[in-house]
C-alpha cells in the first residue's frame, strides 16, 4: 500500500500552483510532485539520506493543499511524514526539535518549561519553550505566556448558565493552555451561554501532531493513545477543539499514524466522528446562539484567514465565514487570498525564515486591503505567525473567531 | 558528465543559487508528465535574455545539450533531457512586462504561467484564448514551444494564431527578434511560426508578444447526455456542419463520465454512454439563441437529456473536472498513454468506432474523450509498462490508431506535440522530402544539434 501511494502520482503538475512554497521559489525541486518522485527514488534506494535531501524534503509547510487538490488522489501529507521519519532515522534532528519532542511528550515538564519561560529565569528555556509553539517570529513579537496554564485555572466541569441543551468535551490544545488563555475563556463562555455542559479533562496532553508531522511517529503514539482513552466517550454530543491543527490530528492523522504503525484504529475512528472545530460547532447550533447575541453590538469590519488544517483536512471554511457574517455589527470582508497558507508551517519558519516571511507579508498586505480592523483565524500557529509579523503601524488585531462570538454576546 | 571547468563557467553566469548539480536536485528535472525519465548534468535558472545568450555561448563552444523547461506539464516528453547536459528552467523568468489593451497585445517573459496572464487580462476585460488543460500550471514559453491548443481553440485557434512577436536566443547564443506588435506584418518571413511548435529544438524563446482579445459578453455551458457514444459524435458533426460555432465542445465516453464522477462527484449520470460539454460565448442576445439551436441538434441526434449550467460556478466545476480527466485516469493504472490524433469533424464518428474496434482487438482498457468540435481525439489507454506483453499490444494499437487517423485525412498530433512519444510515427505522416526539409531547417538554426537533442528531429 505504501509503495502504491508513490506510483499513483501521474506527475501532471496540478500541485505546483497550489503549493505556497513553489509559488515563492518557482523551483521544481521543492514541488509536491518532485518530492513524491524523490521519495520514490529513496524507496528504490537510488538515493540516500543526505543533508541536501533533508533540506529539500523539509521545504514544505505541511499545509495539505497538494493533497486536497490532487486529481490522482495522492496522500502527499502521509508520504512526506513517512519520508521525514526516514530522514530522521539517518540524520537525527535539530536540537530544538528534539527538545520540543521531549517537552510535548511530557506534560508535566511542558508545564514547568512554560512557567519558567513566563518568569524569564532561564533564557535558554525561554527560547525553547517559545520555539515549541507553532509560531516563528522575533521573540519580542511573541505573546506572553499564560501566567498559569489555562487548564489549571478552570474547573474541569462547567454547567450551563441556562437550561441544559447538551454535553461536550473540550480539547484545549497547547496554544490555549499555554499562550492564548483568552480563547479558552471565550470557548467556555460561549458554550455555557448556549446551554452546554462542558467538561475539560485535566489529564489531556498535546495532540502529538508537531511530533509526528516532523517525522517522529512512534514518539507520538503514547500521547495519541492517552488522549483517545480520555476522549473516546459515548455520553457526550461532541468533542470541541479550538485549534485547527489539533482538530486535524484528531479527525484524520491519529488514524493514519496508528494505522501506519500497525495499531488498532477502532476507537480513533469512533472518536474522529465526534470531533468538531469550536466555530463549526457553534455554527451548527446557530439556533442556540442567536437568542444570546447582543443585537446592539458595535459595527466592525472583520476579515478571515482560513487555516490550512481546517480547510484541507476538515473541510471547514464556509461555515466560519457564515458564522462571522451572522454576528451583529460585523461586516465580513473576504481577503483575496484568505484561503492560502500563512507560511508558518510548524518549524518551517525556523528552517526557512526568508520564504516564510515573504508568504506571510503577502497575506498581511491583502488582509489589510480589505480595510478590516480584525483578522479572525482559528489556529494558534497562524495567529502567532500573522500577529508576530505585523508591524506596529499595521494595527489589525488577530483573534480567534470564537473570541469574536464571545464579544457579540449579551453581557 | 560535465567537467568542473564548464560548471564554473556556468556558475559565473547565473551564480551559485541558480545553479544545481546535486543528484537530489537534478532528479526533479528528469521528468515531465510523460512516463520516461532522464537525469541532466546541471540545472540552471536564468533570469534574463543576456544570461541565456551567455549560457548558449558556453554550450555551443563545448557541445553541451540544452533542454528548456517551463512547468514540465507536457505529456509527450518534450522537456525530458534525454541526452543529459543542461536543463534550462525558465520558471523564474515570470514577469508580465506590458499589457496593452488599446493595441491588444501583452508582452511576457517565457516563465509566466498562462493562468496568471489570464487573471491580469481579466482585470481589463480581455483574455488570451489558448487554454491547454494545464493552463493553471503551464507557462507561455512552454505553450509556444508546444504550440498548445485547448478546448476553446475550436472557436479561437491555437497558440500560433496569437503570437505577434518573439525574442529568440539561437544555439550559437545570438539573439534575434521575429515579428512586431502588429497583427498585419509581412516584413520578411513569418519567423514566429517557425519557432512556435518547434519544441525547443530550434531556439529559446526569451520574450513573447501575444495577441489578446476582449472577453465575450456572455457565456453558457450546456451538458448533453446520450445512450450511445456514436450519437454524441453525430451531434458534433451536425452542429459544426450546420455553421454554429461553439467556443468549445468536449466529448466524453461512459468510462470518462464515471471516472470524473468518482473523483469529483458532480452528479453526472453514470449510466450515460456519451456526453457533450459545450461552451457558447458571444453577445448576450446571441448566446441563448445558440443554446437553443444546439439543444435541438442534440435532441434530434438522440440526446436523452440536455441541461444548462445554472451558474458560472457550476460551469467552472464542470470544466475543472474535464481538465482533471488526464490525472484522474492516471490514478486508474500504473501508466497511461493519451493520444491526440486529430481528424476533420465530419470523420469523428468513424474515428471513434475505429478506436473502439482497435482497442477491442488488442483487448485494452480505453477511455475516449475529445475536443470533438475540432476533431481532436484523446483516447486514453490504460496499461502497465512493466507488463511487456500488454505494452506491446498498446504500441500496436497506437500505431493502428495513427494509421486510421491519417487515412481519414487527419494528423498524428493536434496539440500535445511529438517529443519522445510520437517521434517514431512521424514518417507515417510526413514524406521523406518533408522530413529532410525539416532537418535542414533544424541544422541551419542549430548546426551542432545541441538544442533538445534526441527528440523528433
Amino acid at each position: 500500500m505504501k509503495e502504491k501511494e508513490i506510483y499513483k502520482c501521474s506527475k501532471c503538475g496540478f500541485c505546483l500552483p497550489k503549493c505556497p512554497v513553489y509559488n515563492e521559489l518557482f523551483d521544481e525541486s521543492i514541488s509536491p510532485r518532485a518530492k513524491v518522485q524523490l521519495i520514490k527514488h529513496f524507496a528504490e534506494k537510488d538515493i540516500v539520506a543526505t543533508d541536501n535531501l533533508n533540506k529539500i524534503v523539509s521545504k514544505c509547510l505541511m499545509c495539505g493543499n497538494c493533497t486536497a487538490n490532487c486529481p490522482s488522489g495522492v496522500r502527499h501529507d502521509s508520504l512526506f511524514m513517512r519520508m521525514r521519519s526516514g530522514m530522521i532515522e539517518t540524520l537525527g534532528d535539530h536540537w530544538y526539535v528534539k527538545a520540543a519532542y521531549h517537552l510535548l511528550c511530557h506534560n508535566d515538564q511542558l508545564n514547568l518549561a512554560a512557567k519558567i519561560a513566563k518568569f524569564g529565569h532561564n533564557v535558554v528555556l525561554k527560547n525553547l519553550a517559545q520555539e515549541i509553539k507553532i509560531g516563528n517570529i522575533p521573540v519580542k513579537h511573541l505573546p506572553n505566556f499564560n501566567s498559569v496554564p489555562f487548564r489549571d485555572r478552570i474547573p474541569q466541569k462547567i454547567l450551563p448558565s441556562s437550561k441544559l441543551k447538551g454535553k461536550v468535551l473540550y480539547f484545549t490544545g497547547c496554544g490555549t493552555n499555554y499562550v492564548y488563555e483568552s480563547v479558552g475563556r471565550a470557548v467556555v463562555y460561549v458554550l455555557e451561554q448556549m446551554g452546554f455542559e462542558i467538561e475539560i479533562p485535566g489529564e489531556q496532553v498535546c495532540c502529538g501532531l508537531p511530533i509526528f508531522f516532523h517525522g517522529n511517529m512512534e514518539k507520538a503514539v503514547p500521547n495519541i493513545q492517552r488522549n483517545i482513552d480520555i476522549f473516546d466517550r459515548n455520553d457526550v454530543e461532541a468533542i470541541v477543539v479550538d485549534c485547527a491543527t489539533c482538530g486535524s490530528a484528531m479527525r484524520n492523522e491519529w488514524i493514519t499514524v496508528l494505522q501506519e504503525l500497525g495499531f488498532d484504529t477502532e476507537s480513533a475512528q469512533r472518536l474522529s466522528k465526534k470531533v468538531k472545530d469550536i466555530s463549526e460547532f457553534v455554527f451548527d447550533h446557530l439556533d442556540l446562539l442567536k437568542p444570546v447575541l447582543n443585537v446592539n453590538s458595535n459595527d466592525i469590519i472583520v476579515t478571515y484567514h482560513s487555516p490550512c488544517h481546517l480547510r484541507n483536512t476538515q473541510q471547514v471554511q464556509h461555515q466560519i465565514e457564515s458564522l462571522l457574517s451572522s454576528l451583529p455589527g460585523v461586516s465580513y470582508c473576504q481577503s483575496i487570498d484568505f484561503d492560502s497558507c500563512c507560511g508558518g508551517g510548524g518549524t518551517f519558519f525556523m528552517d526557512f525564515p526568508g520564504i516564510s516571511k515573504k508568504i506571510v507579508k503577502k497575506k498581511i498586505d491583502n488582509a489589510r486591503q480589505t480595510g478590516a480592523q480584525l483578522l479572525a483565524t482559528g489556529c494558534p500557529g497562524c495567529r502567532l505567525n500573522l500577529s508576530g509579523n505585523m508591524k506596529a503601524s499595521q494595527a489589525m488585531k488577530v483573534l480567534h473567531p470564537i473570541e469574536l462570538v464571545a464579544m457579540s454576546l449579551n453581557k | 558528465m560535465m567537467n568542473l571547468k564548464i560548471k564554473n563557467q556556468l556558475i559565473k553566469i547565473v551564480g551559485e543559487n541558480r545553479f544545481a548539480d546535486k543528484k537530489e536536485n537534478l532528479l526533479s528535472f528528469s521528468f515531465d508528465a510523460f512516463f520516461k525519465e532522464s537525469i541532466p548534468d546541471v540545472v540552471l535558472f536564468p533570469v534574463s535574455t543576456l544570461e541565456i545568450s551567455q549560457i548558449m555561448g558556453v554550450a555551443y563552444q563545448e557541445n553541451i545539450p540544452v533542454t528548456c523547461r517551463g512547468a514540465g506539464t507536457n505529456i509527450s516528453g518534450g522537456s525530458i533531457p534525454v541526452k543529459q547536459g543542461i536543463v534550462l528552467c525558465l520558471t523564474k523568468m515570470n514577469k508580465i512586462i506590458e499589457i496593452n489593451t488599446r493595441d491588444r497585445y501583452a508582452i511576457v517573459q517565457p516563465g509566466v504561467v498562462n493562468y496568471d496572464l489570464q487573471v491580469k487580462l481579466a482585470e481589463n476585460n480581455f483574455f488570451y484564448p489558448p487554454d491547454p488543460a494545464s493552463y493553471t500550471i503551464s507557462t507561455i514559453g512552454g505553450n509556444i514551444a508546444e504550440n498548445s491548443g485547448g478546448p476553446r481553440c475550436l472557436k479561437y485557434g491555437v497558440t500560433s494564431d496569437y503570437i505577434l512577436s518573439l525574442e529568440v536566443v539561437l544555439a550559437s547564443g545570438k539573439i534575434i527578434r521575429c515579428g512586431s506588435k502588429n497583427v498585419k506584418d509581412v516584413t520578411g518571413y513569418n519567423l514566429s511560426a517557425l519557432f512556435c511548435g518547434s519544441e525547443g529544438t530550434m531556439g529559446i524563446v526569451t520574450e513573447a508578444t501575444v495577441r489578446v482579445v476582449p472577453l465575450p459578453e456572455a457565456r453558457r455551458t450546456v451538458l448533453a447526455y446520450f445512450n450511445d457514444l456514436e450519437s454524441s459524435a453525430n451531434t458534433v458533426a451536425d452542429i459544426i456542419g450546420s455553421g454554429i460555432l461553439p467556443a468549445a465542445m468536449e466529448l466524453m465516453d461512459h468510462m470518462t463520465i464515471n471516472a470524473i464522477e468518482d473523483a469529483a462527484s458532480l452528479g453526472l449520470p453514470r449510466e450515460a454512454k456519451g456526453a457533450l460539454l459545450i461552451d457558447i460565448d458571444g453577445p448576450e442576445e446571441s448566446v441563448d439563441k445558440q443554446v437553443q439551436q444546439i439543444s435541438e441538434k442534440a435532441k434530434s441526434n438522440g440526446a436523452v437529456n440536455v441541461t444548462l449550467a445554472r451558474t458560472l460556478d457550476e460551469s467552472e466545476q464542470l470544466w475543472k473536472a474535464r481538465r482533471s480527466a488526464y490525472s484522474i485516469f492516471c490514478s486508474m493504472a500504473p501508466n497511461i498513454i493519451v493520444e491526440d490524433a486529430t481528424v476533420p469533424p465530419s470523420k469523428i464518428t468513424e474515428m471513434i468506432k475505429g478506436i473502439r474496434k482497435i482497442t477491442d482487438k488488442y483487448n485494452l482498457r480505453v477511455g475516449i474523450l475529445a475536443h470533438a468540435g475540432d476533431g481532436n481525439m484523446h483516447p486514453i489507454i490504460l496499461g502497465d509498462i512493466q507488463n511487456k506483453e500488454e505494452w506491446h499490444r498498446i504500441e500496436e494499437a497506437t500505431r493502428e490508431i495513427f494509421e486510421l487517423a491519417i487515412r481519414l485525412g487527419g494528423t498524428l498530433s493536434g496539440e500535445h506535440g511529438i517529443g519522445l512519444a510520437k517521434s517514431k510515427y512521424l514518417s507515417l505522416m510526413l514524406n521523406k522530402e518533408t522530413l529532410e526539409f525539416m532537418k535542414a531547417l533544424k541544422t541551419m538554426c542549430d548546426p551542432k544539434g545541441i538544442l533538445n537533442p534526441g527528440k523528433f528531429v
